[in-house]
């Protein structure tokens, strides 16, 4: 992984359309969290080939927390790229005795906790935060979790405690789709007004278009600058974005079967779009 | 390893084990929810702040937040009732530690029937569900030596580690320089003459003391019998409990929990897996919920006190 040079947008965005096509490609085999996976991938280019420094090891210097154990798709999409998983073996995703879970368990590379039952990766998170500010080190931990999540009481536990330590090495980001297992969020249970929720228990917030690369780095940017609260960066985002011809027929998937996407019509439009960077890199 | 003296009584033992063990182990982080006064953290809080931190009165944050810290190279030992630990945050333990290989210490104070009020704040099931988890480490220690050794353990064992804790007027019964906690072990607390006419109790936690009450009854009577304390629920040595178990004509669980998942099902399930067994009856609390007030009022009304459980045990050996 090459994290010493800042690169440019067109470079994440480059990275988030391998990203997508490597997600489309592992859910294509037996179905999976595609939506979620293509949806995140700008954040996760910019998390996982910007933000987060590189150690010494071919790994990262700071640490990420993946809270909803289904928006794991999105960090093997990543990992391809980064190297610490093949393709060939990430296509076993959703299979019987497969080691590529779903929702991963703890200490399987890339997932720092057991994700799945919602709510506790913000938690862990801070206090994995704490523990590494006493220690007195410079690492940045970042939690991804869901709107949906937000429902779950262990979330502002940890929201009021994240507020009251000043956490300042702590970003939570929020996949704010409006989605969740059976509908719309603001139906089932609003939890809208979001940033203004956070501020008030002691975070720095800010709301940005999570398929915008120029805006989550610059949400980035503002958490590493704000040095006395943890910052919350909420996140639009829509399901499969970036995959038009998908997203047009399955807008709302929470998770798709393998025969209810046109898998191949939405790789070949990622192709194209990688032949262009391609044209115009040359 | 029994001292033969009068037991002292420790007024506040986890105040000077905490902070003996946080004195000698820097990275051990004692975690409250706001019931370290309850807990008798004192000196920790006052003189080693680094190493205490609360989370205020939220378990299930305190459990989650607790295996974060573990994730980052400190051993979390989080405290709190019985009754929260599990019950509020049972998954939060289930998932954020029981699934982790790091070491992560819960300890729950005032368990079973140890505290005055009423079922909010008792915990009559806390040992059958941790012990309902894969690889977790289940400790009820007997007094505070026990309590003290085990902890010594429990830093050093990875994964869950639920201890029940001690808090107030603990009696010193095991003397510190014979009795040596091992996980698994069982210790043969007092032997009878003819084990295979007699009766074995078996005990765990505050209920080992109150075995040790009644045995002192028993023996006055000149009734035959044994006890052994089990303080490691999880993973116990079950060659040791069953050879006990074969040893003796009939045997007696005593434990402050349920009777239903507890150190009496324990035994049961260790001795039914090899068929034959020595008749078992069940002492405990009896699958209801129990009152409040002074533990001897609980004991009284639950048949636990020792002369009630002397009669019982007697009675047993008579046939009954």
């Amino acid at each position: 992984m090459e994290n010493n040079a800042t690169p440019r947008i067109s470079e994440l965005e480059l990275m988030a359309t391998k990203i997508r096509r490597n997600v489309l490609d592992i859910c294509m085999q037996r179905g999976g969290y595609a939506g979620q996976g293509v949806a995140l991938a700008d954040i996760a280019a910019c998390l996982y080939f910007d933000e987060m420094r590189a150690d010494d090891n071919n790994w990262y210097h700071d640490r990420f927390v993946l809270s909803n154990g289904h928006d794991a798709i999105m960090t093997y999409g990543a990992l391809a790229e980064q190297g610490a998983y093949s393709m060939e073996e990430l296509r076993s995703y959703n299979a019987d005795g497969t080691k590529i879970d779903q929702s991963p368990i703890e200490g399987q590379l890339g997932f720092e906790i057991t994700a799945g039952s919602l709510g506790q990766g913000p938690s862990q998170a801070a206090g994995i935060a704490y523990a590494e500010r006493l220690k007195g080190t410079d690492k940045r931990i970042y939690c991804l979790f869901s709107d949906g999540e937000l429902q779950e009481g262990n979330v502002w536990e940890a929201a009021m405690f994240a507020g009251h330590q000043q956490l300042s090495n702590l970003v939570y980001i929020i996949d704010n789709n409006d989605l969740q297992a059976t509908g719309a969020t603001k139906d089932v249970l609003g939890v809208e007004p979001v940033p203004e929720k956070f501020e008030s228990f002691g975070f720095a917030a800010k709301r940005i278009n999570g398929n915008s690369i120029a805006e989550i780095l610059t949400a980035f940017e503002q958490a590493r600058n704000t040095t006395d609260k943890p910052f919350v960066i909420v996140c639009d985002t829509l399901l499969f974005a970036g995959v038009d011809c998908i997203q047009a027929v399955l807008p709302n998937a929470h998770y798709v079967a393998k025969a209810s996407a046109d898998w191949q019509a939405g790789l070949q439009e990622l192709d194209e779009k990688l032949s262009r960077f391609s044209a115009n890199q040359q | 390893m029994l001292l033969t003296t009068e037991p002292a009584i420790d007024k506040a033992p986890f105040d000077h084990i905490s902070f003996d063990l946080c004195s000698r182990r820097k990275d051990v982080m004692l975690m409250s929810a706001d019931l370290s006064k309850y807990t008798q953290i004192v000196r920790v809080k006052k003189e080693l702040p680094d190493q205490h931190l609360d989370v205020g009165m939220a378990e299930q944050n305190l459990i989650s937040v607790a295996a974060g810290v573990s994730k980052a190279g400190y051993v979390p030992i989080a405290t709190t009732f019985a009754c929260y630990a599990t019950r509020r945050a049972y998954d939060q333990m289930l998932i954020c530690m029981g699934t982790s290989p790091h070491t992560n210490v819960v300890i729950g104070f005032t368990p079973g029937i140890a505290n005055p009020a009423r079922i909010h704040h008792q915990a009559a099931e806390d040992l059958g569900m941790i012990r309902a988890i894969p690889n977790a480490t289940v400790i009820d220690p007997m007094d505070v030596t026990d309590f003290k050794q085990a902890l010594d353990v429990a830093v050093d064992t990875p994964g869950l580690v639920y201890l029940r804790g001690h808090r107030g007027d603990t009696p010193v019964l095991l003397d510190d320089s014979k009795f040596k906690f091992e996980l698994g072990k069982t210790y043969a607390l007092h032997t009878g003459n003819d084990n295979r006419n007699g009766i074995g109790i078996i005990a765990t936690g505050h209920a080992t003391q109150w075995a040790l009450e009644a045995s002192g009854l028993l023996q006055e009577r000149g009734i035959e019998h044994s006890v052994l304390h089990v303080p490691t629920i999880k993973p116990v040595n079950e060659i040791e409990v069953s050879d006990y178990c074969f040893a003796h004509g009939q045997i007696v669980t005593i434990e402050n929990h349920n009777i239903v998942t507890g150190l009496g099902s324990l035994v049961t399930e260790i001795v039914s897996n090899i068929g034959r067994g020595p008749r078992i009856t069940r002492l405990g609390i009896p699958d209801v919920w129990a009152p409040g007030g002074t533990l001897p009022y609980i004991r009284s009304q639950l048949a636990l006190d020792a002369p009630a459980l002397a009669k019982k045990i007697e009675a047993i050996g008579n046939g009954e």
